[in-house]
């Protein structure tokens, strides 16, 4: 079977003239010897002339003009295509770009509005502090704690304040001769001539009670007139009033100087500052003179942590760019007690 | 101006006197009249050669437009390692053969019952009585052209590439080689396979 598949190959090539001359020679034998051979030669060779003799097809009118035109309309749709394919991707890259700006911007709007909504005004702005590692100073009153009885500085305690408050103090002064003493404060009065801006004198059993209204030099005049009455005092004590309404610090076994010097303060920051250090100092120097009544225990130093809010919402900003004007003006309460 | 090409290829034998080599050059550098030439010079054969491949008119037009197309598109990546005849004609074979793979149609059917009592009495004096020694003479009816036609459409795709360049465009082996992408040996074994098939084929017709 392969050999006669191998004949048919070699009498194929034979008639195509593709055998070199030494095949040609071997066919040519096999031809000239094998009946059978031969016809098989003949009847492929003119099968092969048959196919062959095929006229051939006139080519359909207008093809050329078709592959020209055609060739021309790919030409123009290929550059269209490149040209529409560019712009179009450049086109569809600006849109997703702006699409996704346009996604954040309102992803970012939407986070702030929901933190703000839900997120306390406390926790928001320890938050951004956080994240912005800001160190908030924290306000130090006293660099030394004052149970110590340091003296401090006048800058740490020195409240700021924008506005002054009058002169409210409370002395009191304890003897064994109150009517002595009663009867000096009354000429000292005169003397000063403060007696008719005394607004009230309220006697009572075993206390007297002059209310004085004045400016802070007659109180001090005042006070320097009662100093040589200090000895017949088995003990003094003066409340100094602050801001806040109704409440005082009280300076126990006050001298004369101190009250006068405590009557000279420029301000109110001055005036607390001051008793509040001749409240540790006369405790120190004579605790065991003090009345365990008026000790030092009872100095609210609330008074002296923080100042007020300097502006509120409301106030004009004008009011405190003003120069501090000490309120020259007081109201001195003397009380006289009998032990 | 396609008709003065036209005409200028019959008169002066064109065929053989406009050099392939300077007109392909000039295609590749953009010239339009050079690829019309080369169009001009090969439409018949390359209509031929599909139309016997595909055996329809309409098909072989579309399948010729589309060989051209492809080949003046694309006529920048011919290397020139064949000749340009060879490059064109592997393009249209290829473009023909898939196209047959696509449009497959089985075909058991005998030409048998499709043949009739005279075209089978002159097939058979021609073929086994040999008393009709001229070959065009047997082939010059419509009716056996047509029969050779649809014998070569029995014939197994590759065979019947092989057998149409052979037979009919007249190339040779290496050619054809080259046009269907193969080795020559294949080749040998395609043309003697597809001429023994087409043999059994026109000999079964005339029984």
């Amino acid at each position: 079977m392969k050999d006669i598949e191998h004949i048919e190959e070699l009498l194929n090539s034979y008639l195509d003239g593709e055998l070199d001359e030494r095949k040609s020679n071997e066919v040519k034998r096999l031809l000239d010897h094998d009946r059978q051979v031969q016809d098989l030669y003949d009847s492929i060779k003119r099968h092969k002339e048959l196919i062959n003799s095929v006229s051939f097809t006139p080519v359909p009118q207008g093809l050329y003009e078709n592959i020209t035109s055609r060739l021309e309309r790919e030409t123009l749709l290929a550059n269209t295509e490149v040209y529409s394919h560019k712009a179009g991707r450049r086109h569809l890259m600006v849109r997703r770009i702006m699409t996704a700006a346009a996604v954040i911007a309102l992803a970012s709007v939407l986070s702030v509005v929901i933190f703000d909504i839900f997120v306390p005004k406390s926790s928001r702005d320890k938050l951004i502090t956080n994240a912005l590692r800001k160190e908030i100073d924290k306000k130090v009153i006293y660099e030394q704690p004052f149970t110590e009885a340091m003296p401090v500085e006048d800058k740490k305690i020195v409240p700021q304040m924008p506005y002054d408050v009058s002169l409210v103090a409370i002395l009191t002064l304890k003897t064994n001769n109150p009517i002595e003493v009663d009867w000096f404060v009354a000429k000292a009065l005169t003397t000063t001539n403060l007696f008719g801006q005394t607004s009230a004198v309220d006697r009572q059993p075993g206390s007297v009670r002059y209310v004085i209204n004045c400016d802070n030099e007659s109180v001090a005049n005042l006070i320097q007139e009662l100093s040589f009455i200090w000895p017949q005092c088995t003990d003094t004590k003066m409340d100094i009033g602050t801001e806040q309404t109704g409440k005082y610090i009280t300076v126990n076994n006050i001298n004369a100087d101190q009250v006068i010097e405590i009557c000279k303060a420029e301000n109110l920051g001055q005036r607390l500052r001051m008793a509040h250090d001749l409240a540790i100092i006369n405790k120190i120097t004579t605790p065991s003179a003090i009345d365990r009544v008026y000790a030092n225990a009872d100095i609210d130093y609330d008074f002296l942590t923080d100042q007020k809010p300097a502006l509120a919402a409301t106030e004009k900003t004008d009011t405190i760019s003003q120069p501090l004007e000490p309120l020259d003006s007081a109201t001195v309460t003397i009380i006289v007690i009998s032990n | 101006m396609v008709k003065s090409i036209q005409e200028q290829l019959k008169n002066t034998d064109a065929n053989i006197s406009i050099d392939e080599a300077a007109l392909v050059a000039q295609a590749k550098a953009g010239n339009m009249d050079s690829a019309q030439r080369l169009i001009l010079k090969y439409q018949q054969r390359v209509y031929n050669t599909v139309l016997k491949m595909c055996g329809n008119a309409d098909d072989a037009a579309e399948l010729t437009q589309d060989a051209f197309v492809k080949v003046i598109q694309n006529i920048n990546n011919f290397k020139e390692q064949s000749s340009f005849y060879t490059w064109l004609f592997r393009i249209a074979v290829n473009l023909t053969l898939n196209f047959c793979k696509k449009n497959a149609a089985v075909r058991f059917q005998s030409l048998q019952n499709e043949t009739d009592n005279e075209l089978k009495r002159q097939l058979k004096d021609y073929l086994i009585d040999k008393t009709s020694p001229l070959p065009q003479q047997v082939a010059a009816t419509k009716e056996m052209h047509s029969l050779v036609l649809k014998a070569l459409e029995k014939l197994e795709p590759g065979q019947r590439a092989a057998v149409v360049l052979r037979d009919i465009e007249q190339m040779n082996y290496n050619q054809i080689a080259e046009a269907l992408d193969t080795e020559v040996g294949t080749v040998k074994s395609r043309i003697a396979r597809g001429r023994k098939n087409l043999r059994e084929i026109l000999e079964a017709a005339i029984q």
